[in-house]
């Protein structure tokens, strides 16, 4: 007996809509809530993909009424919304807009939030149910925690659910994030709390999962018998902008390193999973986690860089040393590179480069498999001198799409082979119609649809892979690096010392 | 850009491809072919809306305009187009004079995008039978527009006798908004009660002859098996053709939407404080990108227009069209194959065409001479074999 005669699941047109519910967003004075979340409430209104009955609430220290919030969401939803702007969407959602102005510290404030919500669950319907969004520094989060718990804001009861979404980093070590998970399952049951990665709500990240096990084109060769190496690479031209201060602190390993990056090569070397569902892929990409391997010579293999000045992108570049509130002699690296291996049957020996880096020269994330060369060419060694090795690769921004290079005939008398590539341009051409990754991961948490968010498990043993390379690193100093290039020559190093060398992304 | 007058078939495939080479960014990732079927008073209002659609889903854009079928001559004029007007991809806009309009398919045929599906879309008044039209016999989905006509309940049962898995309309499309919110205020019905929600009678208030009206009613009286009709309420609804639905729900309960004149509806339902959802009209094009969405068959479709028309049956029927020969100059002689067996293009001597499609011989195949090697010199084998045959010589011209 289905519970709604009208929800039929031929009927795909009818899109997948939460249930009645609140937003409440803390920190939504800040840069994250403004450019990303606003907008992405805003396009999923727009998208008619909000419940009926839904409220957002916004909770700052600012001294703010709800009509001076409203004018900020609204600005900031229009300026940074992908979907056109429609005055009468935008008006229906400011109806159900509140905001609360209080420190975290604060019990008035907090009765005041645990108020409005009751409130609204009969004035505005949202039945009880609500994400809370943590859009504030980890070192808030004790904090705000214990008044949801005092306030019993986080209880989950067969009437309502109330989850929690938190940001990356997820702590700063092992340690540090078992405490982390410790403290945010303690308030709430280990289901209801969704760590975001961005990365992971990219249609290409999950486009990858289509590829792989969607075909039988690529599955066969996807193991160390084909696979001579993987490179992943997410590289950004931008510097730390206005974030010494987190920066200093974090470095590119734990910003980058951690999460995005172990989250694609999870992704890249799973197993296929026993069905689409949240439990079974995370199952899966929990087994390569644990399954990842850090080198023994660390010197060789995990290297570290940090920018100088220089140029790039036709304009002059400062050291990171010099960017404002970065100490003259910080050892903080702007740049990782390392290689890790995946101890299973079917990746055995064939290392993963992973690498991230800021003023790099341009901004791409990108998963390449290089694949073995031929076991014999049947042609006159001068005939290939310039073939490479065939490559699969997954580019998952921009132009999100894949690449695939082989060999192929130089036109002319000549039997000479040379590579090309083949491209499959997909974000272009979808770049209006495909969700934001925060549209889509706000409205998986609405849903309650954990798929495209690691757990703690996934989390810890991320960590696991990074404490030994960070306790290495502590006692080194990274190598520099001019703006504007690819990162130290150490980095290059460690590739030729194996006879490979980084793909140019 | 490149403009051909009074061309052939084969020079416009030719043109494609080379505008393919010489475009630069060529776009690969070509997932279907829209052939879009227009009038020519249509032309730009389709061009417009087909460009929107191929925005979200990259498509080649074939769009065929018949004119003057009574045209003594025969004639094709085509403008290629790659990156320009029509969006980023590869776009053909062709005006078919005289008979060659009834055999446009000779021209798409070798322009449909290799083992892709293809969709047609009618922005006129399609045929009666789809059968008749080669461009819809060809497509794997295909859309008319029941609202375009005059009595477009009259065209719902048009479309309902003709159906086949496959075919949809945009009056069913532009039904989407109020489906989605009618599903959703049942979904939060039955959140709230936990356990499931039984309809057992309602209605929609509207003008009762407003396709898209007449589908949510019909597919409400489907998926709920009660009979819920549209009737003409007291204001005069918007261009949705719907001003309120009203759904008797078990347990005594009821819910309602109403249109709230503002690009939006008010939801009413016990338990619950009056909501707005936004159910903003959408353009031409947004719709058409619906329907490209899907290729499959729309069941949740068929069954409204079964409960529509009192049709039955219409999802068990072959998706496969064949053919039917029918000459618009001569109707009167095409009144026996409605039962879509048999007379096939040809097929009747009586109905068989005037032999006035371009009598070029065989032996001037451009791609067949040329599209092996890729010589500059083109254009000059490709001038004697039109211009020899017939007075108005090909010219190109390029922007």
């Amino acid at each position: 007996m289905p519970t709604n005669p009208l929800r039929d699941p031929r009927d795909r047109r009818l899109p997948r809509v939460p249930e009645p519910c609140a937003l409440v967003v803390f920190g939504i004075t800040g840069d994250l809530a403004r450019k990303k979340l606003l907008p992405a409430v805003y396009d999923l209104a727009n998208r008619g993909l909000l419940p009926t009955n839904f409220a957002l609430l916004g909770f700052a220290r600012r001294d703010w009424g709800d009509v001076e919030f409203s004018e900020l969401a609204r600005s900031a939803a229009r300026e940074h919304a992908r979907t056109p702007w429609r005055e009468e969407v935008w008006e229906r959602l400011a109806n159900s807009v509140r905001f609360i102005q209080g420190s975290f510290d604060d019990d008035n404030a907090f009765d005041e939030l645990a108020e409005n919500l009751a409130e609204l669950e009969g004035s505005h319907g949202i039945g009880g149910n609500a994400a809370f969004y943590l859009s504030i520094p980890p070192a808030m989060f004790p904090t705000v925690l214990k008044q949801m718990q005092r306030t019993g804001m986080a209880e989950s009861t067969p009437d309502r659910w109330r989850r929690v979404v938190v940001e990356k980093p997820f702590g700063t070590d092992l340690a540090s994030s078992r405490e982390l998970n410790a403290l945010v399952d303690s308030v709430f049951t280990a289901d209801d709390v969704f760590r975001i990665d961005h990365y992971l709500g990219k249609e290409t990240v999950q486009n990858l999962l289509a590829l792989r096990f969607a075909n039988t084109l690529f599955e066969p060769i996807w193991n160390g018998n084909h696979v001579d190496s993987v490179q992943i690479t997410m590289a950004e031209d931008v510097g730390i902008g206005g974030r010494a201060g987190f920066y200093e602190k974090t470095g590119a390993a734990r910003d980058v390193l951690q999460n995005h990056l172990l989250q694609l090569l999870a992704l890249t070397a799973m197993e296929e999973p026993v069905e689409f569902s949240a439990e079974e892929i995370r199952t899966e990409k929990l087994k390569v986690l644990r399954a990842v391997s850090v080198p023994e010579d660390k010197e060789r293999f995990a290297v570290r860089g940090q920018y100088e000045q220089g140029w790039l992108a036709g304009q002059r570049a400062t050291g990171y040393r010099q960017e404002e509130g970065v100490s003259e002699d910080s050892t903080t690296e702007t740049y990782a590179a390392v290689r890790l291996g995946v101890e299973t049957r079917r990746w055995a020996g064939v290392p993963f480069y992973l690498r991230t880096g800021k003023r790099l020269p341009r901004r791409v994330t990108e998963i390449a498999l290089v694949f073995k060369r031929a076991p014999h060419l049947p042609f006159a060694p001068t005939d290939t001198e310039e073939l490479g090795h065939n490559q699969l690769v997954i580019r998952v921004q921009p132009d999100e799409g894949v690449t695939l290079k082989f060999g192929s005939k130089v036109p002319g008398s000549v039997m000479e082979v040379r590579d090309v590539a083949m491209d499959f341009l997909y974000g272009e051409q979808f770049t209006e119609a495909s969700p934001e990754a925060y549209e889509r991961l706000l409205l998986d948490v609405l849903l309650g649809d954990a798929t495209l968010f690691p757990r703690n498990a996934e989390v810890e043993a991320s960590w696991a892979v990074i404490d030994p390379l960070e306790e290495y690193w502590a006692a080194t100093t990274p190598q520099p690096y001019r703006a504007g290039e690819w990162g130290p020559r150490a980095a290059d190093a460690m590739l030729e010392a194996e006879g490979r060398q980084w793909r140019r992304p | 850009m490149t403009t051909l007058w009074d061309t052939t078939g084969s020079a416009v495939v030719k043109e494609l491809a080379a505008q393919r080479r010489t475009g630069g960014a060529v776009m690969s990732g070509v997932a279907l072919t829209l052939v879009v079927v227009a009038d020519e008073s249509r032309v730009t209002e389709a061009e417009q809306a087909a460009s929107a659609a191929a925005e979200v889903h990259p498509c080649r854009l074939l769009i065929v305009v018949r004119r003057q079928i009574e045209a003594p001559v025969p004639r094709l004029d085509a403008e290629v187009l790659v990156g320009g007007r029509l969006g980023p991809g590869e776009a053909v806009v062709m005006r078919m004079y005289g008979r060659l309009g009834l055999h446009a398919e000779s021209v798409v045929l070798p322009l449909l995008a290799a083992d892709a599906p293809v969709v047609t879309w009618w922005h006129e008044a399609p045929p009666d039978q789809i059968a008749r039209d080669p461009l819809g016999v060809i497509a794997d989905r295909r859309i008319t527009d029941a609202s375009m006509a005059a009595d477009p309940v009259a065209a719902l049962r048009v479309r309902a006798e003709d159906y086949a898995p496959g075919d949809t309309d945009l009056a069913w499309t532009r039904s989407t908004p109020w489906r989605a919110t009618l599903a959703s205020t049942l979904d939060s019905v039955s959140g709230r009660r936990g356990e499931p929600v039984r309809v057992i009678g309602g209605q929609v208030e509207g003008d009762p002859e407003n396709a898209s009206a007449r589908l949510v009613a019909g597919w409400l009286s489907s998926r709920c098996g009660c009979d819920i009709q549209v009737v003409a309420g007291a204001r005069v609804p918007g261009p949705s053709g719907i001003d309120s639905v009203e759904l008797h729900l078990d347990q005594d309960e009821e819910v309602r939407l109403q249109d709230d004149r503002k690009g939006g509806a008010v939801i009413a339902q016990p338990f619950r404080p009056e909501a707005v959802v936004a159910l903003p009209d959408r353009s031409l094009g947004e719709l058409v990108g619906e329907e490209l969405r899907r290729l499959d068959s729309d069941e949740p479709y068929s069954e409204a227009l079964e409960s529509v028309t009192g049709t039955t049956g219409l999802s068990d029927r072959p998706a496969c069209r064949d053919h039917v020969w029918f000459d618009p100059m001569r109707p009167d002689q095409t009144v026996e194959p409605t039962n879509g067996s048999g007379e096939v293009d040809g097929g009747s001597a009586t109905a068989r065409p005037a032999p006035t499609v371009p009598d070029v011989p065989g032996d001037t195949d451009e791609i067949a001479l040329s599209g092996e090697h890729d010589s500059p010199a083109d254009d000059s084998d490709e001038q004697p074999a039109v211009s020899g045959r017939r007075a108005p010589a090909k010219k190109a011209a390029r922007k």
